[in-house]
């Protein structure tokens, strides 16, 4: 029941990528501890809501639905299970109780297709057995969101509704961001576009940040395009409570520098190409940069396939013509535009 | 952005500055404005060529622009039809050169097309081959203008005059070598434009479908698939390399590393030794072809005040000492020739695998066509450039000195203060007076003009061209502007809005990749090259092939000119620093010394202090 993605992340680790250990409780898990107790009730509730239900009704529902789950019996059947694979991630990372981010994924690696970013939840720097399994459970229960809840009732997801969760050690990140493998702009898959910003990724990812951009070029490795943003923020750990994290002021002389070094660049780079290579379609990944020297101070968080451009097929754009044709074209400036 | 339809001076209401009344009569009248054609010239575009012609031109030199201005022209208008362009006209204003390509009439286009596709098709097919008869047409003409000998006339003709029934006077053979020599330099002018402008085409055509493919493509990226193996561009280069190591073999490597008086005076002393025999010999035989290499900053051969490797030897002498040192310190010196062409096809086949399969093969045919057009883009410069204008200049020279000796000017500088078509009549004035024993009216006829030249000369040297005249269009996308001079829309509006986004940043064009921060060395001419120190950034009008020592030295380079296919683009790449070229004024804005970030990844170059 555990392992899936945890797999897929050892096979990573083997192609030269530094992730943090982790382990993932899978959809079959979830199906098992939450799913078959509970699912067909709770699908019954939402199915009964009409198409155009009020948003308040739909609200109602879905906190009915998210109170159920949270209120799964503490002595579920996965709970043992997850209990010994936080022990032993402890004890691989080398600190127990292991500090870990412990984050939802609407689809398991299994049925791949859709993403749905961001729609659901995210602890970080969640600290011991009892906060795991709490957070765990929340995660479980982000599933049913008046959102989440709308987006399969109108979003076509036919998939019966699941969740499965990632349990990894977290990363101290004094950097952090996403790449894709591709420019998201405009589709060229010979770049790789890098966002970074300082200390953890999440306000980044969740669109609270503006943060700095870098376009590589894939093949060669040059810099394209460097824009450094303005960071007058950034999330951290609490260093009060060691647990969760704050946002705090980020010194004025780091505001306006890159959160990234081109070293840790290049790496981010090599590590875009390797991760692309091993999927064999365009990546979009999340990153942290720890303290230390690049490249070990480099980790890769989580991957998924880029699912916008890599649906579409590549443009053709010669076709069949001749060079001479394409010298002519581009004289007369049919190849503009 | 656009140019938002704002415009420049008229080119018709630029002043002659105050002293510089009457410069008309050192230039061609059909190079320079006319009322009668006002109306015409006021709706077009003009800048002024700093790529070719960033100078004042001398009088003698003007006809450098004639031959491109017919030549290029015809080639575009005439012989290949080149779809949406005519040539591209000149003016000369106050001395300077400004020039406006003309587009073809849109009606024509498709008639034109046909043509074009037809004749260039023909070239493209038969390239090599056709590039092959090439370099023997322009090696035949620099053979000839090598052998004219432009010495002051004998006091009595030697006796093969006689005895080989000549039948002319070598007055007479001045008179006609001279026009031999003009007319021969036209002609291979002709062969320059024959191959280039389709060419040139070709590759822009390559570079706009791999701009469509990859959006974010960098000119530097294009260009990395199709250059990197033209042995005759680097050969003047890699003769240098090759100097210091035979100097290592040879055991006097210490001697010319101590060398502080001079190249000739160091030849004078290894003459005297057995190994040291042998490496001045080496020297002399590589010299000529392969120091027949101008020293001009920007593009090679343009004016007759710069000289050659060979005329200055003390220039590749400094360029061979830098490489026993590095020989000594153990370094790799060679060009990595095969890891750049491993590059290349990596980048290529990598690139490829990303193409739909509908346009790989089209791809394939692309790269194969550019890389063909792209050794004659890359080594004419060498048979044109270099050897046919610097052995042009050089006859010039010569002839000039003659004169002199023979009574027509007090020093042989003032030739190049005539126009060609006054060179002509100042030789037949002194041909005549030799001829018939008697005193050439000389220079005494042509003192009061060279004196008056030489005064508004001065004064226009002071005169500051400005980058623009005319309308510009809204969009600059006539592809040989762009690639060849380097000007974009972008560039056109900041000139519009007075040229500085803040006065402390210049914008260019990504040359080379890279970021990096140095003290600012302003370098005009091949012998402030010896000024730069180590870690300054170097900022010229351009740079040439034959300043290559000085990029080992330097952290980054920035010119006035340029774009991302110039000289100073392509070698700053090979050297992996950054460059911004095509800024406009840096060397005028810049001083020696001032810090400055060099950004090659936004084509900019900022004052910091």
């Amino acid at each position: 029941m555990l392992g899936g993605k945890g797999a897929g992340l050892a096979s990573l680790a083997a192609a030269g990528l530094r992730v943090p250990p982790a382990f993932v409780i899978t959809t079959e898990a979830y199906r098992r501890a939450v799913a078959e107790p509970l699912g067909e009730e709770l699908e019954r509730a939402l199915a009964a809501i009409p198409d155009r239900a009020p948003d308040a009704e739909l609200e109602r529902a879905a906190a009915a639905a998210r109170e159920r789950i949270l209120a799964v019996p503490e002595r579920h059947g996965l709970r043992d299970e997850i209990e010994t694979a936080y022990a032993r991630l402890g004890a691989e990372a080398g600190e127990d109780p292991a500090p870990v981010a412990v984050r939802s994924s609407a689809t398991g690696e299994d049925s791949g297709g859709q993403s749905f970013a961001g729609g659901h939840d995210t602890h970080l720097w969640v600290v011991g057995a009892d906060e795991v399994q709490a957070r765990v459970r929340e995660c479980w229960a982000s599933l049913y969101t008046a959102r989440a809840v709308s987006y399969r009732a109108h979003g076509g997801l036919v998939d019966e509704a699941v969740m499965g969760v990632v349990v990894q050690q977290m990363a101290d990140a004094r950097s952090a961001g996403v790449f894709m493998t591709l420019d998201p702009s405009n589709g060229d898959r010979s770049s790789v576009v890098v966002e970074s910003v300082w200390g953890l990724g999440e306000p980044l990812v969740s669109g609270q940040a503006t943060p700095d951009r870098f376009v590589v070029n894939k093949i060669t490795g040059d810099v394209v395009r460097r824009q450094i943003a303005l960071k007058p923020a950034e999330l951290v750990r609490d260093p009060a409570s060691g647990r969760g994290t704050v946002q705090r002021e980020v010194p004025a002389d780091r505001r306006e520098r890159s959160s990234l070094e081109s070293a840790e660049l290049d790496e981010l780079v090599r590590m875009a190409r390797v991760l692309e290579e091993l999927a064999g379609a365009p990546q979009d990944c999340e990153f942290a940069v720890t303290a230390g020297e690049p490249p070990e101070n480099v980790r890769l968080l989580q991957c998924r396939p880029e699912t916008v451009w890599s649906q579409r097929k590549p443009r053709t754009i010669a076709g069949r013509r001749s060079a001479l044709q394409s010298v002519l074209n581009t004289l007369t400036g049919e190849d503009r535009a | 952005m656009t140019t938002a339809g704002g415009s420049f001076q008229s080119p018709y209401e630029v002043g002659t500055p105050q002293g510089a009344e009457g410069w008309e009569q050192m230039y061609n009248w059909y190079h320079q404005r006319g009322e009668e054609r006002r109306e015409q010239d006021e709706q077009r575009f003009w800048f002024h060529d700093r790529l070719h012609h960033p100078d004042l031109l001398h009088p003698y030199d003007e006809i450098q622009c004639e031959c491109w201005w017919q030549a290029l022209g015809a080639f575009n208008t005439r012989i290949f039809a080149m779809p949406p362009a005519y040539g591209v006209d000149q003016r000369i204003i106050n001395g300077y050169v400004y020039v406006s390509p003309v587009p073809a009439d849109p009606a024509k286009l498709a008639e034109r097309a046909e043509l074009f596709e037809r004749r260039a098709g023909h070239y493209y097919e038969h390239w090599d081959a056709i590039y092959d008869e090439w370099k023997e047409k322009v090696t035949a003409r620099l053979e000839e203008i090598r052998a004219m000998d432009f010495s002051p006339l004998p006091d009595v003709e030697d006796e093969s005059v006689v005895f080989e029934h000549r039948g002319y006077s070598s007055g007479y053979r001045m008179i006609q070598d001279f026009q031999r020599l003009v007319v021969v330099m036209y002609e291979t002018y002709q062969y320059h434009f024959e191959l280039l402008n389709i060419g040139y085409a070709a590759y822009l055509s390559f570079f706009g479908f791999c701009k469509k493919a990859f959006p974010n493509i960098t000119d530097q990226a294009i260009s990395r698939m199709v250059g990197g193996l033209h042995v005759d561009l680097y050969r003047p280069d890699d003769e240098l390399k090759r100097l210091g190591k035979e100097a290592v073999r040879l055991g006097i490597a210490d001697d010319v590393l101590a060398a502080d008086d001079g190249a000739e005076r160091l030849f004078e002393r290894l003459r005297e030794r057995e190994g040291g025999r042998e490496w001045v010999e080496d020297w002399e035989r590589t010299a000529d072809p392969w120091f027949v290499f101008n020293t001009d900053p920007g593009h090679p051969g343009g004016y007759h005040v710069h000289r050659t490797w060979a005329d200055e030897p003390d220039v590749p002498l400094a360029a061979v000492k830098e490489y026993v040192s590095r020989l000594r310190e153990g370094e790799e010196i060679d060009r990595p020739t095969e890891r750049v062409l491993a590059e290349r096809d990596r980048i290529t086949a990598e690139y490829r695998r990303l193409l739909s399969e509908d346009d790989q093969p089209a791809f394939d045919e692309m790269v194969d066509l550019a890389r063909t057009v792209f050794v004659y883009i890359e080594e004419h410069n060498i048979y044109i450039e270099h050897w046919m204008w610097a052995t042009f200049w050089s006859k010039s020279r010569e002839l000039s000195r003659s004169l002199q000796a023979m009574g027509a000017f007090d020093e042989a500088e003032d030739m190049f203060f005539l126009r060609r078509g006054e060179v002509a009549e100042a030789i037949y004035d002194v041909v005549a007076a030799w001829s018939v024993g008697s005193r050439p009216r000389g220079a005494d006829y042509w003192r009061p003009i060279v004196v008056e030249r030489r005064r508004i000369h001065a004064v226009l040297e002071a005169w500051d061209a400005p980058p623009a005249l005319g309308r510009p269009p809204q969009e600059v996308n006539e592809p040989f502007t762009v690639m060849l001079w380097g000007i974009t829309t972008d560039q056109v509006a900041a000139w519009l809005s007075g040229g500085g986004e803040d006065g402390r940043t210049l914008q260019g064009q990504a040359g080379s990749p890279g970021v990096v921060e140095g003290p600012a060395r302003i370098v005009r001419t091949v012998d402030e090259l010896r000024e730069v120190q180590d870690g300054e950034v170097l900022i010229c009008p351009a740079t040439s092939p034959s300043w290559s020592t000085v990029f080992s030295r330097v952290v980054a380079t920035v010119s006035d000119v340029g774009g991302v296919m110039s000289h100073t683009a392509i070698v700053c790449r090979e050297y992996g620093m950054p460059a911004v070229v095509g800024t406009g004024r840096a060397v005028s804005t810049i001083t020696t010394g001032q810090r400055v970030r060099v950004d090659g990844d936004q084509g900019t170059v900022t004052v910091l202090d």
